[in-house]
């Protein structure tokens, strides 16, 4: 707060409330009779004065409540209007600019509450109600300043991936340090394990070892490879991760894929489908702490693996995925005529899409967990459509058959992918969700392994075979299984599993928890650009918290009155957050009384309810001035 | 049933069908085609696509009605020329017929 903030002594002055009451262009008027309200709230005690306007947020609106501060015929402003989500701080940034305390303001909501739910006179006695109750709360508010926490410049990134190394060298040109936690012993991620990307034909490995490169040359980024976040605790400007890092373990299946074998690799080397390796392996497990000031989620995601019999996979040793055919088609030399996929001379390529997505509950069978991934897995249309341009450029001897629900490439030169299969001769069948392929033996005479039966939309619903040497399973992206993250930092997670931010449009990449944001596809399902513009924007959030080097949160905690504390301990038991409530020896008088750790309190109240004495109360949300809105809400006469 | 023939697209290409398979079985063709109804002429394009000689061959006589206005090769929109495979498909039949 600036000095030129009027000092508002409650205790001294009477509270002037003034009641400013929106139409919201129609979307209030309509239904609530605004002026009916207004010439009731003018009677109520306390009230100075009750204005009306079109749209209150509207520069006139604002100026008309700047005005009346600051001339003192008000003390204290109730708006009411749309959901306080929308506007509250609009109007309290409008205290601010006429030198006030931006906490002595009530937010009533009388739109979403009121008339987009209710009409005509029940309308605008809720409504009067509502502001009434607001009304009386308001006069009790007082001058509230908001909690400053010191803010650690450090920030810490969980994942190696692409976005993670985005965010990270991000960060770094910031000014900030930065400690980049990965659990393999590879940089790179999922991206690492692709080849040519849609629709641009990058390479992979050299996105990631160009990135990469720049993060470990930075001397402001600390890697730390084969590690794992397994402790948390703290608030936004001073958390506190416990890392664990130890040797990785290698199952069976990470060393088909070369995940495993590190002999003859040497640190900085890039390990073809596995990323960067920046570090030794640990030959120890170690522990150790980072205080750090934010956190960047950037733990990614996993290719869906098909259930056994899921379109022939695992009974038929021809069904593969498309990240299986990408590298094999990158480790294959492209001789002759035909792709060859372990000496087999593959003649004909059945692809069929959207397996593992766009799942429909009572079609598609749940996984062992009750999951099914009914979202839409956006990459692996232009992913198919790549490899199958891939495949029919350099082996036109090798038909591509694609077998899909609805094609979608959405993003800029996606749509030239499919215009292409079309040149290159790729053939499309189209089936029904609930009549999806099936991928059966061949009993017939030729020798080709498989074949694949669908009921073909295009052909007008004729049943179609087609012979097939290959099968590739367009697989979908799964959250990555951080459930121990999302247990010890009380993560959001949307009903897709994946890491769900606080607004889709306008906060896409932070979480309600301040200090922790989010990058790339632990979010959903994204391309590689869209991983690296999320992980640039929490980047930046983080960068903008951290820059002041202090941190301010809403002044919305429990305090302790000190006077009437006896120490009973019954609001430390009642209490929902480990460590915002703590019994503390007090110098004066050695008696132990409760203390407030404001950062980390959440405003709850539990402790309010449980104190015997009255002790303890919620700043902005006392229960003297809850008695005061429920007495005003019940009263007989406001709505008469 | 049909079973696809991924073989079938370099036989008729013989013909002079080049272009079958970059058609995207939008059926604008068959909604300007002024003189015959059932899907003609995409349903023939999408036998050439998935290699169904039987089913060409059982409706042949379709091809024959066709009088090569030209509307459906000026309406396409991926250039997939169906009245050139229509009639690249006339030539293909008659050789068969001479084989037979």
């Amino acid at each position: 707060m600036t000095d030129e903030k009027k000092n508002i002594d409650d205790n001294t002055e009477q509270g002037k409330v003034g009641i400013y009451i929106c139409y919201c262009g129609g979307n209030i008027s309509d239904h609530v009779d605004v002026e009916k309200v207004r010439d009731r709230m003018e009677k109520l005690p306390g009230v100075s004065v009750a204005r009306t306007n079109m749209f209150m947020c509207s520069d006139p609106g604002q100026e008309m409540i700047m005005e009346d501060l600051k001339n003192g015929t008000v003390n204290r402003v109730v708006v009411a209007s749309c959901a306080p989500s929308l506007h509250e701080t609009t109007f309290r940034n409008t205290l601010i600019r006429a030198g006030m305390n931006p906490y002595i303001y009530d937010h009533a909501n009388i739109r979403e509450h009121v008339s987009w739910v209710h009409h005509g006179e029940a309308a605008t006695d809720k409504a009067t109600r509502l502001v009434s109750a607001a009304a009386a709360k308001a006069e009790q508010l007082r001058p509230l300043e908001p909690i400053r926490v010191d803010a650690k410049p450090h920030a810490t990134v969980i994942g190696g991936g692409i976005a993670g190394l985005r965010a990270a060298k991000d960060l770094a040109d910031r000014g900030i340090e930065v400690t980049l936690i990965e659990k393999s012993p590879f940089l790179g991620g999922q991206l690492a394990r692709l080849d040519r990307i849609a629709p641009t034909g990058d390479s992979a490995a050299d996105l990631v070892k160009d990135l990469a490169g720049q993060v470990l040359a930075n001397p402001m980024i600390t890697v730390q490879t084969c590690a794992a976040v397994e402790r948390f605790e703290g608030y936004v400007g001073s958390f506190k991760l416990g890392v664990k890092k130890q040797p990785p373990k290698f199952s069976q299946e990470d060393d088909k894929s070369k995940r495993g074998g590190l002999d003859g690799v040497n640190p900085g080397d890039y390990v073809p489908f596995s990323g960067v390796y920046p570090d030794p392996v640990p030959a120890e497990a170690e522990d150790f702490t980072i205080e750090t000031g934010v956190i960047v989620l950037a733990t990614g995601f996993k290719s869906y693996v098909p259930r056994r019999g899921e379109y022939g996979y695992r009974d038929f040793k021809e069904v593969i995925t498309l990240t299986d055919l990408i590298q094999t088609l990158a480790e294959t030399p492209a001789e002759g005529d035909r792709l060859k996929v372990n000496g087999r001379q593959i003649r004909s390529i059945a692809m069929i899409h959207c397996v593992g997505s766009r799942q429909i509950p009572g079609i598609h069978p749940e996984d062992e967990s009750g999951n099914l991934n009914e979202y839409c897995s956006r990459t692996c249309c232009s992913a198919t459509l790549n490899a199958a341009n891939i495949i029919r450029q350099t082996y036109p001897g090798t038909s591509v058959y694609e077998f899909y629900r609805d094609i979608r490439t959405y993003g800029r030169g996606q749509e030239e992918l499919y215009n292409d299969a079309g040149k290159n001769k790729v053939v499309f069948l189209r089936y029904e969700a609930e009549d999806a392929p099936q991928v059966v033996e061949n009993t017939d005479s030729d020798d080709y392994p498989l074949r694949v039966k669908v009921n073909d939309t295009l052909t007008f619903g004729e049943e179609v075979e087609v012979p097939a040497d290959l099968v590739v399973l367009a697989t979908g992206m799964e959250p990555t299984g951080i459930s121990e993250l999302v247990d010890m930092m009380k993560l959001p997670v949307g009903t897709d599993r994946f890491l769900l931010e606080v607004h889709p449009k306008l906060r896409p990449v932070e979480l309600p928890q301040a200090g922790i944001l989010l990058a790339g596809t632990c979010q959903a399902p994204m391309d590689v650009g869209e991983a690296c513009n999320g992980a640039g924007g929490a980047a930046v959030k983080a960068a903008a918290i951290l820059g002041r080097g202090y941190v301010e949160l809403d002044p919305f905690v429990a305090e302790v009155d000190a006077s009437k504390c006896n120490g009973t301990g019954a609001c430390v038991e009642a209490c929902l957050v480990e460590g915002a409530l703590r019994m503390v020896e007090t110098e004066m008088d050695g008696v132990r009384r409760a203390e407030v750790t404001p950062a980390l309190c959440t405003g709850c109240g539990a402790c309010v309810a449980v104190c015997p004495q009255n002790a303890i109360d919620i700043n902005g949300w006392t229960l003297k001035q809850y008695e005061a809105m429920v007495d005003r809400i019940v009263a007989a006469d406001v709505a008469a | 049933m049909a079973l696809v023939n991924p073989d079938f697209a370099q036989e008729i290409a013989k013909h002079g069908n080049e272009t079958a398979l970059e058609c995207f079985n939008c059926g604008t063709c068959a909604a300007i085609c002024p003189l015959i109804y059932e899907h003609f002429p995409r349903r023939m394009i999408r036998y050439i696509q998935i290699g169904a000689k039987d089913r060409i061959l059982e409706n042949a006589q379709e091809l024959w009605r066709c009088l090569h206005c030209g509307l459906c090769t000026q309406t396409c929109p991926r250039g997939a020329d169906p009245g050139e495979v229509i009639l690249g498909l006339k030539r293909y039949v008659v050789a068969d017929w001479r084989r037979s």
